[in-house]
């Protein structure tokens, strides 16, 4: 007892560089702008105390309450990422040849620069563009489709963008768990008759279980922040539609510079992070963990 | 240690030599003497004249291309101005504003900033911006620019600023879409383009017309239609609903280019459509002939210029002025000499050079009557022929926006989305302005009462 005493000061000693540069660069700036939002702060006239005046000005304002309503659209994107990345990583958890080069094909899109993927997909998604051209082609469309012109589809192929950026990097994170999973189950479970099927549902799925729930919350937390996208692609166009509650933190902070209202309107997707966080960490956690 | 021991054993071994053994206070006054030689020496060498006064200039977005232009107007300018240092400093214009108020706020603004008109009176109003109507009648300049460039700075009676450039739109056109349409004359109201784009359509199957309807606040008021009367919005009007009915029918009759349409900018797309063949108009400033020019040859030897036909309030289109304005908290004694550099800057010399290297208009009159602009020469292209026409437009051309309204970006998307959902036929014209000028009504009456 005395002895782990003893080394307490010394643990926080070798923590404390680490814990000043997370205080310097996330806590404080997350309080101070918390801060910020209760106030008119302005760079340049003095700033008061507003209380929830830009709070009630946020739920006022149609705009951000598309840009809520369309953040919480986007969680319709987890599931098909998720799903999509656990079959993509059971494809690639084989022994073939060539089987790197798909592993590192899937990866590209995660290390593309958002830019990169601005240009790449509005020029897919242009009614003379690759996507519109095939579908032509196959007369599966009339005429070419306005995926970044209509309102309806504009916010589909954001979020499609969104899911084709995720697919790899939780790819590699359900790859890394599968090939740490024991074969010595799944060898018992064949012994005992059991089939693929009911091998994946009652061995793999359960053990994957921590690594889902990971990258559920993660997955869950960039869909409720996904702004970078709509950036490149439609601005929040067409007809407001595309909107995210997190573009418009950022319209109003960075474009604007109207901050107590930028940072209000991020101070409410984190609520709605941690809120969404806390669900999935409460239902998604491993029975027996409780 | 060891390498002063050095020196003192040699400085003993010399007043051996000489026999003279100097005291502390003469060794002392002998090495100040020499530090003060020394120092006096290496700075008549390195400075002639000592700078007495640094003019740091900001632009926005002119770097890597006007390098050589401004490096090369510094030089000039320090050579003739001994006691004067110059500097350049170019930011992105998305950040620059933030840039600029930062640079207010900690008391170290730039002598002039690089603005567009919308800025300045955004910063005027909030009295960032130093008025500069007594620096013009100083330097006897305020009767060289355009009437409408020194309008366009005039806010609540006073001048914010020294004109740099301008544009103003034309309408560049393909000839050969033109003809299969069977288009001889020139638009000369907005009825008859938007007819002409229809009948382009029609006869060819390719769009006419590529309006900015991301910009329909600009649109509108060119046409002669208010935006806000009497401190309410007014565009739900029976004219205004009349103006968007035309180009609804124009869209549903294939008559606009749908690509960005409705973008807060959509010109990319619209010289992509021209480079590509299928666009019959593309009205835009000059400027956009010299990237035809060089992307596409073929299209560019086709190109004719029309001029822009004139809204009823006689404003031409495309006026989007660009200034030298003076922050607030630059020190008083040094406006005369910050006044005189912009001067400069923005006489019709080097307005002229830079209107030349970048294809924009110059905002002084004897820059705009240059023959460079005026007399064509004899086997003209598009550019030349669009830079003539625009120069005759200039003295009508003036930025358009709406000001004094805080939030107005804001306020301006409820009216594009309206516009949007009438032109697009996804809701009644009258019925979606309707709802948009009660949004901007609670938003500026909230204002009033504030």
């Amino acid at each position: 007892m005395k002895q782990r005493l003893s080394a307490t000061p010394i643990a926080y000693l070798f923590l404390a560089p680490a814990l000043l540069l997370l205080a310097a660069f996330s806590f404080w700036p997350v309080f101070y702008g918390s801060y910020l939002s209760f106030t008119d702060f302005s760079l340049i006239r003095e700033t008061h105390w507003v209380g929830l005046d830009n709070y009630r000005a946020l739920f006022e304002n149609a705009m951000f309450l598309t840009g809520l309503k369309n953040s919480l659209l986007f969680l319709l994107v987890v599931p098909f990422t998720q799903i999509g990345a656990i079959s993509l990583a059971l494809l690639v958890n084989h022994q073939l040849p060539g089987m790197r080069w798909f592993r590192a094909a899937y990866y590209v899109p995660v290390v593309t620069t958002v830019s990169v993927v601005g240009i790449m997909w509005g020029f897919m998604f242009h009614e003379q563009g690759t996507l519109n051209y095939v579908l032509l082609k196959l007369h599966l469309i009339a005429a070419p489709l306005g995926f970044l012109s209509d309102d309806v589809l504009a916010l589909l192929a954001i979020m499609f963008v969104s899911f084709w950026r995720g697919l790899g990097w939780y790819m590699v994170m359900y790859l890394a768990a599968l090939q740490s999973l024991p074969s010595e189950m799944q060898e018992a479970a064949i012994l005992d008759g059991a089939n693929r099927w009911q091998r994946f549902w009652r061995i793999t799925v359960p053990m994957l279980y921590p690594t889902i729930m990971v990258c559920s919350i993660m997955s869950v937390l960039a869909a409720l922040k996904a702004y970078q996208e709509v950036d490149v692609l439609t601005q929040g166009g067409p007809m407001n539609s595309t909107f995210t509650a997190l573009y418009y933190a950022y319209d109003q902070g960075l474009k604007h510079l109207k901050l107590p209202r930028g940072l209000a309107a991020s101070f409410v997707v984190s609520v709605c992070c941690i809120g969404i966080a806390f669900v999935c960490l409460k239902y998604l956690k491993p029975r027996h963990r409780e | 240690m060891r390498f002063f021991g050095k020196i003192g054993g040699s400085i003993c071994k010399n007043q051996k030599k000489t026999g003279f053994y100097p005291t502390t206070s003469h060794v002392s006054r002998c090495s100040f003497s020499v530090f003060a030689l020394v120092f006096l020496l290496m700075f008549s060498i390195a400075t002639p004249v000592r700078a007495n006064q640094k003019i740091e200039f900001w632009t926005m977005s002119l770097k890597p291309k006007f390098i050589p232009y401004f490096q090369q107007l510094v030089r000039d300018y320090e050579a003739t101005h001994p006691g004067i240092q110059v500097e350049w400093v170019d930011f992105p214009w998305d950040i620059l504003q933030l840039k600029l108020i930062t640079a207010i706020a900690a008391g170290k603004p730039p002598a002039l900033v690089n603005l567009s008109v919308p800025w300045a009176e955004e910063m005027a109003r909030d009295g960032l911006l130093e008025p500069v109507d007594a620096l013009l009648a100083a330097l006897g300049q305020a009767n060289d620019y355009t009437d409408a460039a020194l309008a366009d700075l005039r806010f609540r009676g006073r001048v914010y600023g020294f004109p740099h450039y301008s544009n103003v739109n034309v309408i560049a056109y393909n000839r050969q879409i033109l003809a299969a349409a069977g288009i001889r004359q020139a638009p000369e109201t907005m009825d008859q383009l938007l007819a002409q784009a229809v009948q382009i359509a029609a006869k060819t199957g390719k769009p006419g017309y590529a309006p900015a309807l991301g910009k329909i606040d600009g649109f509108l008021m060119q046409q002669g239609l208010d935006l806000i009367r009497d401190g309410k919005a007014v565009f739900n009007s029976p004219a205004h609903v009349a103006l968007i009915r035309k180009l609804a029918a124009t869209y549903q009759a294939n008559g606009f280019l749908k690509d960005k349409l409705f973008a807060e900018d959509n010109f990319p797309a619209v010289v992509d459509a021209y480079l590509g063949g299928r666009l019959g108009m593309m009205v835009s400033a000059p400027t956009a002939l010299r990237r035809i020019q060089s992307d596409a040859p073929g299209i560019y030897a086709q190109t004719g210029i029309f001029t822009m036909p004139a809204g009823p309030t006689g404003i031409n289109d495309g006026g989007w002025m660009f200034h030298f304005a003076i922050p607030k908290g630059v020190r008083q004694s040094d406006l005369p000499a910050i006044g005189e550099f912009a001067r400069y800057l923005t006489g019709d010399k080097n307005q002229l050079a830079f209107a030349r290297i970048a294809g924009v208009m110059p905002t002084t009159k004897q820059a705009l009557a240059n023959p460079y602009f005026r007399q064509l020469p004899q086997h003209a292209g598009a550019s030349e022929q669009a830079l003539a026409v625009a120069a005759n437009s200039m003295n009508s051309a003036r930025s358009l926006y709406v000001a004094g309204i805080d939030d107005y970006d804001e306020l301006r998307r409820f009216l594009v989305q309206a516009v949007e959902a009438g032109v697009t036929g996804k809701r009644d014209i009258q019925l979606a302005l309707d709802e948009a000028a009660a949004i901007w009504n609670r938003k500026l009456a909230k204002g009033q009462r504030r």
